[in-house]
């Protein structure tokens, strides 16, 4: 009572239970043994500067990333890769993700499988990924949409599948209780509520594959991650300024047209 | 009885025309996008038909994984490798995205100050991690710390715009207290927004580094330190066996941290307002920094 009257009464500060001091001493040490480990090296932040390399970047030679086949060409093939590989991505992870949650599932079983696998998919790099296929299938763009198909379903499953095990279940019920049979059940009770959001996360999805498919050339698998990396071997970083201001004004317009038809969709 | 089923029946809504015909359009756009697509990279239909197998017999050859061999080479080292890149990665990335962020947000920052640190995190976000090691390889020669840095300064431009808008989103009554107050700048920084977006940002950044774990493995590809220099070793040489040991490897580790750290994240916003019901809390984060954050269901 007299304690609430007076501003004497501020309230004590927390008291850090010692937990904390022993959790904060682990994560300080594996901080301090990584950043030896990486040879951590903060002079690169002012020495940096000093080096004669960053007049590699000058002048951007304008007339080159122009000329249509050095640039434009390759990367339409990465849009290209990146719609095959969402087109396909996208479109499986539909029914797969339908089997993965726990509201539609057909059976245990299948269930249990399709988590596991997905689980284990999305466990692996995309960049393993388009290795692992290049060595199987050979060196070029389809190895590539291959990897990115397998890595955006992965993506896909795990996204539509969680906002399938949030839908409305009461449509479901309807029309399991008049006698309908698994998939059109699913079809008619489940999909119509939950295919905004699936078109949304398609649209998310085609963003990453944007984003991935830039980077596939550089293990081999076509696009203009090729090119960059040929430039990458002779030095030519002012080319590859140039490819990379071309790269984000591109990637910046689709991503604004993607984000714009996402806020109308959710 | 029977009138009313004819009632019935005859209410049912039709079916809206206008979004038939959108449906069709927006078919017809995909389909022709994607033969487009197919003409335009190299796919012909016996190497369609051929992929399968070849990748089967590949696989075959895969077992049994040669642990003993890799583990000779020191593959636990290289994942761990990994690992630390992605830890000191992620922890350059908070760093120096923390300050810029409370520098780029709307309702803290004034304008000639905000754009330019924008378009800089935009700038950084449309760089691959990847191109930015090949750049830095002729700087700091091959090895983890060109890896680390392409990790730290790509990270910067996620983590920076993640934060920025948690920022952007704050209870400004604390603000204007500390204000009130006659708190300077960086004092209403520090005990008005901080206490409100920490746990946040405390969260993206374990996100983060979660996706900086994949990222660096995928590193090493081009030598910059970590796993993915063993996988592509094994594979150039068609080390079937080993090149599979490694990518086990890397799987253990990339789930054990997802787990580890996605316990954590829960742990980090249990207790916060943001719930959209029953979303779950890899869902909700996407949906937070993709901007796809759903209204609550009725």
């Amino acid at each position: 009572m007299s304690s609430s009257e007076g501003n004497s009464a501020r309230p004590t500060r927390p008291r850090i239970r010692p937990r904390a001091f022993v959790i904060g001493g682990v994560l300080a040490a594996f901080t301090v043994g990584a950043a030896i480990e990486v040879n951590f090296d903060l002079s690169f932040f002012w020495e940096v500067w000093s080096n004669p390399l960053w007049d590699m970047f000058w002048p951007v030679p304008w007339d080159w990333v122009f000329d249509g086949d050095n640039v434009i060409r390759p990367l339409i093939e990465t849009f290209q890769i990146a719609i095959v590989s969402t087109v396909i991505g996208c479109g499986l992870a539909l029914p797969i993700s339908f089997a993965m949650s726990s509201l539609t599932t057909p059976n245990r079983a299948t269930y249990l499988v399709s988590r596991a696998v997905m689980n284990l998919v999305r466990a692996v790099p995309d960049l393993f990924w388009a290795k692992l296929l290049i060595t199987a299938i050979g060196i070029g763009a389809m190895a590539g949409s291959w990897a990115l198909s397998v890595f955006s379903l992965a993506i896909m499953v795990k996204l539509f599948s969680e906002t399938v095990d949030n839908a409305d279940p009461r449509p479901l019920e309807a029309a399991r209780a008049a006698g309908g049979r698994h998939a059109p059940i699913v079809r008619t009770g489940v999909l119509p509520s939950v295919f905004p959001e699936y078109v949304a996360y398609s649209l998310y999805v085609f963003e990453l594959n944007i984003r991935a498919s830039l980077v596939l050339g550089l293990v081999g698998a076509g696009g203009i991650g090729r090119v960059i990396e040929s430039q990458r071997k002779f030095l030519r970083f002012d080319r590859i300024l140039g490819m990379l201001i071309i790269i984000f004004v591109v990637v910046w317009i689709i991503e604004r047209i993607s984000v714009s038809l996402r806020k109308r969709l959710v | 009885m029977s009138t009313a089923t004819a009632e019935q029946t005859e209410t049912r809504p039709t079916r809206p025309t206008g979004t038939r015909t959108r449906r069709w359009v927006i078919a017809v756009v995909i389909t022709a996008a994607s033969i487009w697509s197919v003409t335009g990279i190299d796919i012909t239909l016996d190497r369609l038909l051929s992929a399968p197998g070849d990748a089967w017999a590949i696989f075959k050859q895969m077992f049994p994984p040669a642990f003993a061999n890799v583990y000779e080479r020191g593959a636990v080292g290289k994942v761990l490798e990994s690992v630390y890149i992605a830890w000191i990665g992620t922890i350059i990335g908070a760093a120096l995205s923390l300050p810029l962020a409370f520098m780029a947000a709307n309702n803290v920052a004034p304008r000639w100050v905000r754009e330019p640190i924008r378009q800089l995190f935009n700038a950084i976000r449309a760089v691959p991690e990847l191109i930015l090691a090949g750049i830095l390889i002729p700087v700091t020669g091959l090895g983890a710390w060109a890896g680390t840095l392409a990790i730290g300064i790509h990270s910067v431009g996620t983590l920076g715009k993640w934060a920025t808008e948690s920022i952007e989103s704050v209870d400004t009554g604390p603000i204007e207290a500390v204000e009130a107050c006659g708190g300077q700048w960086v004092s209403g920084m520090r005990w008005a927004v901080a206490p409100q977006v920490m746990p946040t940002i405390t969260s993206y950044w374990l996100f983060r580094f979660e996706i900086n774990v994949r990222a660096s493995a995928v590193l090493g590809m081009i030598g910059a330190g970590g796993v993915g220099s063993e996988l592509v070793s094994h594979l150039v040489f068609r080390n079937f066996p080993e090149a599979f040991a490694v990518l086990l490897m890397t799987v253990v580790m990339v789930i054990t941290i997802d787990t580890v750290s996605g316990a954590v994240r829960r742990r980090i916003i249990r207790g916060s307002t943001s719930s959209t019901g029953g979303a779950s809390r890899s869902t909700e984060a996407v949906m937070d920094v993709t901007g796809l954050r759903r209204h609550a269901k009725p």
